[in-house]
């Protein structure tokens, strides 16, 4: 293409700085890891590192740990992912990234309208919350192929995302009115209630540990597999002498394949499926029968103090 | 370092969670839905005004279509009048002449008429005085003897009169 030839050094500048701003959050995330991870000869199936620990806050102790340092690392990538697809933006779409960039947004936007978009039309802004959605946890899963803890992988991360859909859930139930919410809970019969309120909670509970579950028995199992692995090589190749009896010749390659199971099939579909189900569930949490006779209701009074009034 | 066990709760760990998504939200909102819908819309805007300026300009070439066609209609309109003007100063100008040499006909037949009853006045008088001269001389031969010629002049002049009151 000539229009690439054409650019200019400070672009070309900006773009290294950018891609720069892509991978260093993670190569810091690595040095971290290897400076702070304790030696340790066994098998350990354990949650993330503390690196800091606050204990002056209430409730709990504020902990900054691996998912949370790895998450900003991630956040920071995806922006400089965000600056390096849209920099450059010409009318006429010149470059591959412009064209990815295009096709992100509109496939998002496809997905949100075809998902969420009933009679009316009113959910048009959350494709960038989607978005940003699907990308937090996509990268996150997969930040488990450089080495780092999965954020995903740590059950506050997910049930953090899982409360901030929960809360827009319940948000849009209540424009029905709290009465109408609160009565909903009796329905079919009072002897529901209970079955009801629980259910509730269930759909954030459900979502939360589905992801993180799924994101953590991959990495469970890779561990397995790899200390597996490390056993049959040293119980085949053990007989031999000094170096070579402790080669671990079915640890290379062996593990990859089944990461591209565990670690990215599954990782970049809990991604999807949490997307599509904060969708489904904002989408199908409008009461718009009761929202309409409340906006009515609402008319009408205000129509009847402005009558009184202007008499 | 120690690590967390494998399932640990710890609110401010969500609550910081939390947060990284919505922080997200918003870079992703700002830094790409916010760009790439702006170069959608300046796409849609330079679309419009492609369609606008087709418009626009296939309605002036319709103007001018339309201001070719009255201004040909109104040539022709103007080519009928000026040939039918021109026959009709034609027709009057032939009129005129004709008219005119008809007059000139009839004057030049006047001029005629006065000159040929001056000339036959002119030729009367003529006539008269020959006759006279003559009837003198004959009858002074007939006669042979010489008469008082200026009695004989009254003479013939009275008869000649005669004969001119007569004719």
């Amino acid at each position: 293409m000539r229009s690439l030839n054409k650019k200019s050094t400070r672009f070309k500048v900006i773009d290294g700085l950018l891609i720069a701003m892509m991978i260093l959050p993670m190569l810091a995330a690595i040095c971290l890891k290897v400076v702070c991870t304790p030696a340790s000869d066994g098998i350990e199936i354990s949650g993330a590192l503390i690196y800091w620990e606050f204990d002056g806050m209430p409730l709990q102790p504020l902990i900054i740990s691996e998912s949370q340092v790895n998450s900003w690392a991630v956040i920071i990538t995806v922006f400089g992912l965000c600056l390096y697809l849209t920099h450059g933006l010409t009318e006429k779409a010149e470059t591959k990234r412009q064209l990815a960039a295009e096709w992100i947004v509109e496939k998002v936007e496809g997905l949100v309208g075809a998902n969420m978009e009933g009679e009316r039309d009113i959910f048009g802004g959350y494709a960038p919350f989607i978005c940003a959605i699907m990308g937090i946890s996509g990268f996150s899963s997969l930040a488990c192929l450089v080495g780092l803890f999965s954020p995903t992988g740590d059950v506050n991360v997910t049930a953090g995302w899982a409360i901030l859909v929960f809360i827009i859930i319940t948000y849009y139930k209540l424009k029905g009115g709290l009465g109408k919410y609160l009565i909903g809970f009796t329905k079919p019969v009072p002897l529901f209630t209970p079955m009801n309120i629980i259910g509730e909670f269930a759909t954030p509970v459900s979502m939360a540990f589905r992801h993180y579950g799924n994101v953590l028995s991959g990495a469970v199992i890779s561990v397995l597999i790899g200390s597996a692995l490390r056993g049959l090589s040293a119980k085949i190749l053990g007989g031999l002498p000094g170096v070579l009896g402790e080669f671990p010749l079915f640890q290379i390659g062996i593990p990859a394949v089944f990461s591209i199971y565990f670690d990215v099939f599954s990782g970049l579909m809990q991604a999807f499926i949490f997307a599509m189900l904060t969708m489904l569930n904002i989408a199908g949490a409008v009461p718009w029968e009761d929202w309409d006779a409340r906006r009515a209701k609402k008319e009408k009074r205000k129509q009847k103090k402005a009558a009184k009034l202007a008499a | 370092m120690q690590s967390l066990s494998v399932i640990s709760v710890n609110v401010w760990q969500i609550i910081i969670s939390l947060c990284n998504l919505l922080i997200l939200t918003f870079i992703v909102k700002k830094f790409l839905f916010k760009r790439i819908k702006k170069v959608f819309q300046q796409r849609r805007d330079a679309i419009d005004k492609d369609y606008s300026d087709a418009k626009e300009a296939r309605e002036q070439a319709e103007e001018a279509r339309m201001n070719y066609e009255a201004a040909l209609a109104g040539a022709q309109q103007a080519g009928e009048q000026i040939i039918s003007d021109a026959s009709r100063s034609a027709e009057r100008r032939s009129n005129e002449i004709i008219l005119q040499a008809r007059e000139r006909a009839d004057q030049i037949c006047r001029q005629a008429e006065t000159e040929a009853r001056l000339e036959k006045k002119k030729a009367e008088a003529e006539i008269r005085r020959e006759i006279t001269d003559v009837s003198a001389e004959l009858t002074g031969k007939l006669l042979e003897r010489e008469i008082n010629a200026d009695d004989h002049r009254n003479l013939i002049d009275s008869f000649l009169q005669d004969i001119g009151s007569d004719t």
